[in-house]
């Protein structure tokens, strides 16, 4: 499924528009961030895209078709929308309020039955929340609260999933759990689609991200989109994206420093030259490594001296590549090899040459 | 396991459903100021069926022509006021929301007086009650129909219709004739279920069934109501359209509640918080309790009216008598609830 925003563009008030020319796409198994400052329109233009809001211009299409010839409940049965974390929705039970999710399946004068009451629990146990089952949504946790509103979104069936700051106001480890289902979903087929204030939940979670930098939309592969200068041009804060190490891999991670000063000269960036580099990657899955080598296979231009098949030691792979290209494309391929999970990968870069 | 623990509770709801307002009925039909014993009530009920029943006169005239039809539209009014008031309550997300938020009563109780004005008989003024309450609240509709359908908006101008048609009540009052039309005015919108008849009931009771079957059937959707806005829309569910039948149903049982019994004030506001308190939020449980307990509570309320007393009590001041300190027992007890 292709979830797909056309030459749109919105405005609250007439000839004044929020933003202009949006393009961008969710397909199945991809996970998409949209990132940009308070007040810059993030829910606006996830409301807009799923036809909540009226583009003034272009238009939002699933599969090619138009989204505003659907019938709601067609549309509704392809995409799911969970809002941002403030409704406790009338008190019900964790099990009522996923049932809620299905109501478009159940007919118009119909209640659950025993098969949508089965479906709504092997959804729950699908997130690991089935002891909450009979538990009341004001009395959970706010993480809690947001994996039943995850699997409420889960129990229409849709393709594609678009959720508005899904980990704000939560605390690590539940931001952890909730980033790590989508990131489950994602890998299941689902098309995911979320508004985040954090730019290293972007970099760790998504191949593609969104950025509204004063009314233009950017998008396009994840390090390109999220640069430091793209950041300080769109939240005016000076920041740094490093690269933190761990025993298994190296992990993007993106500091504020300081407020720019507008006096300042803006930062003109890195020049991109050709590097010398070698990639080590440990996968521990025959069908990881054969995604490792699809995503290898694409960066074929930047790769030489590729060793044939993995070499594979107690249960686990080891691949071992050498690059010689663009910094900004081994960048890339870095970082569409750490968003698998359970990968170790690291590349390390020859010293410059004088 | 699971399933017989919850298959045994179904059971026993829907029994305790059915009894209550059977077990009131019995009651009713047997107090008042005249006891009938309760084997004299099955004997006239019954020998209005066969033969092989003696029963004196005046029982059977008492439960068949007097105590019987008042039972009945007891029993109606009270399942319908409760049924609109949890509706409404669900509708705007509002604790505090009775039947006549949208200015039915007013509508109601202005079309009523204007009969009595007019010299209507009983059933014409039903006929017209009826239809200026369902006037007010297409007005209201109408008034607040804007560019976005706020709830809020929708609430505030049932509130001005509602002004506006208890004005245009006053202003009724002061032309009407002060030796015999005001009393019966004023009579009439203290509420009291005295005037009952099978003609009146008949009419009544079409639109008010119609209207909680539609309710009963679209239980489920219903819990939409209580969603935020974006969820319930990304249901895929029709939520404009499923408000306006809710509106609809909510308002034709209203109306004609006040058109055969003028204003009870209470049920509507008590009924659907006690069954809440005891049932929680699901609209699936929730229908059929307000049904059930709105219209037991109105037959005993309604038996206590008649029969404590010399003088018959209105029944709107048992309502809150009795209702208020109930209220406040199961709040304490369940500590409150949350919409």
């Amino acid at each position: 499924m292709k979830f797909e925003i056309k030459d749109a563009s919105f405005g609250y008030k007439k000839g004044k528009s929020l933003y202009e020319n949006v393009n961008f796409s969710v397909e199945s198994g991809e996970m998409v961030s949209i990132l940009g400052p308070n007040g810059a329109g993030k829910t606006t233009l996830l409301r807009a895209s799923m036809g909540l809001l009226k583009w003034t211009h272009g238009m939002s299409t699933l599969d090619g078709e138009n989204i505003s010839d659907f019938e709601p409940s067609r549309l509704w049965s392809k995409l799911a929308y969970v809002p941002q974390n403030n409704h406790r929705g009338g008190s019900y039970t964790v099990l009522q309020s996923v049932l809620l999710g299905m109501t478009n399946q159940i007919g118009m004068f119909s209640t659950p039955k025993a098969k949508d009451i089965e479906l709504a629990e092997q959804t729950l146990d699908r997130l690991h929340i089935l002891h909450l089952r009979d538990r009341k949504c004001n009395e959970i946790s706010g993480g809690e609260l947001q994996m039943t509103r995850i699997a409420r979104s889960l129990v229409s069936h849709a393709g594609i999933i678009v959720l508005d700051e899904p980990e704000s106001n939560l605390d690590f480890k539940n931001q952890m759990i909730v980033l790590d289902t989508l990131t489950k979903l994602s890998s299941e087929g689902i098309g995911i689609l979320f508004n985040t204030h954090y730019p290293e939940h972007a970099l760790r979670r998504s191949a593609k991200s969104i950025l509204i930098d004063h009314g233009k939309v950017l998008f396009g592969p994840t390090p390109k989109i999220i640069t430091e200068e793209n950041i300080e041009s769109a939240f005016g804060v000076k920041a740094y994206i490093g690269q933190f190490e761990t025993d298994n891999n190296m992990i993007a991670n993106v500091i504020p420093v300081a407020l720019t000063d507008h006096e300042d000269q803006k930062n003109t960036g890195k020049e991109d030259c050709d590097v010398l580099a070698t990639l080590s990657i440990i996968c521990s899955k025959y069908e990881e490594s054969e995604r490792i080598n699809s995503i290898l296979h694409d960066f074929n231009d930047i790769l030489f001296g590729r060793m044939g098949m993995p070499h594979r030691k107690r249960d686990l792979y080891l691949i071992s590549v050498n690059l010689d290209g663009s910094a900004e494309r081994i960048r890339m391929l870095a970082h569409q090899l750490s968003l698998i999970p359970n990968v170790s990968c690291k590349v390390t870069y020859a010293k410059e040459e004088l | 396991m699971m399933a017989t623990k919850n298959d045994s509770w179904k059971i026993g709801y829907i029994l305790l459903l059915i009894a209550l307002p059977v077990l009131a009925l019995l009651f009713s039909l047997c107090v008042g100021r005249y006891i009938v014993s309760v084997p004299d009530v099955f004997r006239a009920v019954l020998s209005r069926f066969s033969d092989g029943f003696e029963v004196s006169k005046l029982s059977y005239i008492t439960i068949w022509n007097v105590r019987l039809p008042r039972i009945l539209l007891a029993f109606v009014v009270g399942s319908a006021l409760s049924c609109a008031g949890l509706l409404f309550q669900s509708l705007f997300q509002n604790p505090l929301a009775t039947p006549d938020t949208l200015g039915v009563a007013g509508g109601s109780s202005f079309g009523a007086v204007l009969s009595i004005l007019l010299g209507f008989s009983l059933i014409p003024m039903q006929l017209v009650s009826f239809g200026f309450g369902c006037l007010a609240v297409f007005l209201t509709i109408l008034a607040a129909k804007g560019k976005d359908q706020a709830m809020n908006t929708i609430v505030l101008s049932g509130i001005i219709m509602g002004s506006l048609f208890s004005a245009l009540v006053s202003l009724v009052k002061f032309t009407a004739d002060q030796e015999q039309q005001l009393p019966s005015i004023t009579y009439w919108l203290m509420g009291s279920l005295q005037s009952a008849t099978y003609s009146s009931l008949l009419i009544g009771v079409i639109p008010i069934a119609l209207s909680l079957t539609v309710l009963f059937l679209l239980r489920w959707r219903l819990n939409l109501l209580l969603l935020s806005e974006e969820e319930s829309c990304s249901s895929g569910v029709n939520m404009p359209r499923l408000r306006m039948i809710a509106i609809l149903c909510a308002t034709i049982a209203t109306a004609s509640s006040i058109s055969m019994c003028g204003q009870v004030g209470w049920v509507g506001l008590i009924v659907p918080h006690m069954c809440r308190m005891v049932f929680g939020n699901d609209h699936r449980h929730l229908i059929p309790a307000c049904i059930s307990f709105g219209g037991t509570f109105l037959i005993i309320v309604d038996t206590l009216a008649r029969s404590m007393t010399a003088a018959e009590l209105p029944i709107s001041i048992l309502t809150a008598i009795i209702g208020a300190p109930f209220f406040i027992f199961l709040m304490r007890k369940k500590g409150g609830w949350s919409l």
